[in-house]
């Protein structure tokens, strides 16, 4: 079987191009870390061709984020605004907590600055004229807490009494109501008189010339209707009115906005003694003080 | 000769754009192996003589090392040797239609990572390669061969295309690619 002198030719080529890698790696096994010249040239003229290529990978990609990957970033938005959904509810929580938060400090700043027994109650109601003026507030404390009469406060000032006392709730008489009558006294001059309620958001009070009063004073509870503690504020004299003879009329704004009222206190020490019959069939005694006019 | 340099700039294309695509994609695993698919249709060709694909295949190899980072030279020697073994089998076996392109870009891919990783074990200590390091990545060959699977066939049409639009063959598209007689 004689070879044939193209086969020896083809067997020493393939030789002969095997041994180019062979001699690469013998290179590469003296210096692993190091490149030849002939590296350095190959790959200074692949350079422009795979930095063409690298550009038009990036086009692709960015292509890809902006319109196929598009759907991704769709589901992610999706997702971020329920959870802003979420936390805006959270926030208006919050926020309504807070508030709640800074009403029961007040109301518990109240209550170290009154001492009689006092027992807090929630506005449930309001009866509002037709000017939107509140005329009547109901709260959540029935008979079983509650007499007419009793003193009824807020952190602001002096609310009312509390006019009819039912099972589950109660409802409070303004001391705007022209059935209102207060012992007070005014905070400078310590004039004495009683306020009545005179209209939607007013009150008067009549005192002697004697006293320089001046618009702006403040009112206060005087105590001594033994109804409301002494000192609480009630109003703000705006207007006088000189009356024939030897008195004037004062107009009082009340310091509290009925509107606003959320939490009252109603005062228990000056509550009227329990019905001595004990069964609470007949009509409930009523609060020491001034009485409603009739 | 103009056959072996269009297999070698495809290749040297290819081997960027796999690069490039898988920086985008964040692949690293799952990249095929373009170049065995070019040997595999170079050894399956009866256009190309066995030494211009030898070269070719040398070539693609030296530019895999470059770009790989593997040690100059290994990645040539592995690329010859599997080209050999191709050229051998492709006179015992032919290829025809999707599924056996497919397959011989398998077997291709395969038979490429297996010698370079004898390679790389045989000449590991004058090349400074820890040998566990190399067993650990066989872990992942299943991958690569994997990939060279799902891109051979179109590579191999697109290849069978751009040969006959340069006038390099004029093959009929359906005729099954071997050597033999």
């Amino acid at each position: 079987m004689a070879l044939s002198l193209r086969s020896i030719r083809n067997g020493a080529l393939i030789v002969v191009l095997l041994g180019i890698p062979v001699l690469l790696l013998r290179s590469t096994a003296q210096d692993p870390h190091g490149m030849s010249g002939f590296d350095r040239a190959v790959r200074r003229i692949g350079a422009p061709l795979e930095a063409a290529i690298s550009y038009s990978m990036g086009m692709l990609g960015a292509f890809f984020e902006r319109w196929v990957l598009q759907a991704r970033l769709q589901d992610t938005n999706e997702r971020l605004v329920g959870e802003n959904r979420e936390l805006r509810q959270r926030l208006r929580e919050l926020v309504h907590l807070q508030e709640e938060n800074q009403q029961l400090r007040r109301a518990l700043q109240m209550r170290e600055k009154v001492h009689e027994d006092m027992i807090p109650a929630e506005r449930v109601g309001v009866d509002q004229s037709p000017f939107f003026r509140v005329v009547n507030i109901r709260i959540d404390r029935g008979r079983e807490y509650a007499r007419p009469g009793m003193a009824v406060l807020s952190p602001d000032g002096v609310v009312g009494r509390i006019d009819k006392a039912l099972d589950d709730y109660s409802d409070v008489l303004l001391i705007t109501d022209p059935r209102s009558k207060i012992a007070v006294e005014l905070a400078r001059t310590k004039a004495q008189g009683i306020l009545e309620g005179y209209t939607e958001d007013s009150c008067t009070m009549e005192v002697s010339k004697d006293y320089d009063v001046e618009e702006g004073e403040l009112v206060l509870t005087s105590g001594v209707d033994e109804l409301f503690p002494k000192g609480h504020p009630v109003g703000q004299v705006v207007e006088i009115e000189q009356l024939v003879g030897d008195q004037q009329r004062l107009h009082v704004v009340p310091a509290v906005r009925f509107d606003r009222i959320d939490v009252v206190w109603v005062v228990l020490a000056n509550a009227p003694r329990p019905d001595p019959r004990g069964e609470g069939e007949g009509p409930l005694s009523q609060a020491r003080g001034l009485g409603p006019v009739k | 000769m103009l056959r072996a340099f269009v297999y070698l700039v495809l290749g040297w294309v290819l081997i960027a754009v796999v690069g490039g695509l898988a920086d985008v994609l964040s692949l690293t695993i799952m990249l095929p192996a373009t170049s065995a698919v070019i040997l595999t249709h170079a050894a399956f060709s009866a256009g190309t003589s066995i030494h211009l694909g030898l070269a070719v295949a040398i070539a693609l190899g030296y530019l895999e090392d470059l770009h790989q980072g593997a040690p100059i030279g290994t990645l040539a020697l592995s690329h010859a040797l599997t080209f050999l073994l191709l050229r051998w089998a492709s006179g015992r076996f032919a290829i025809t239609g999707w599924i056996l392109r497919a397959a011989a870009g398998l077997v291709s891919a395969s038979l490429l990572d297996a010698v370079t990783l004898a390679v790389l074990v045989v000449l590991a200590d004058p090349l400074g390669v820890p040998r566990d390091a190399l067993l650990g990545a066989t872990a992942v060959l299943h991958w690569h061969a994997l990939a060279t699977l799902l891109v051979a066939p179109p590579l191999w049409s697109g290849i069978d295309r751009l040969l006959l639009a340069l006038r390099l063959d004029d093959r009929p598209p359906q005729q099954a690619y071997w050597t033999g007689k």
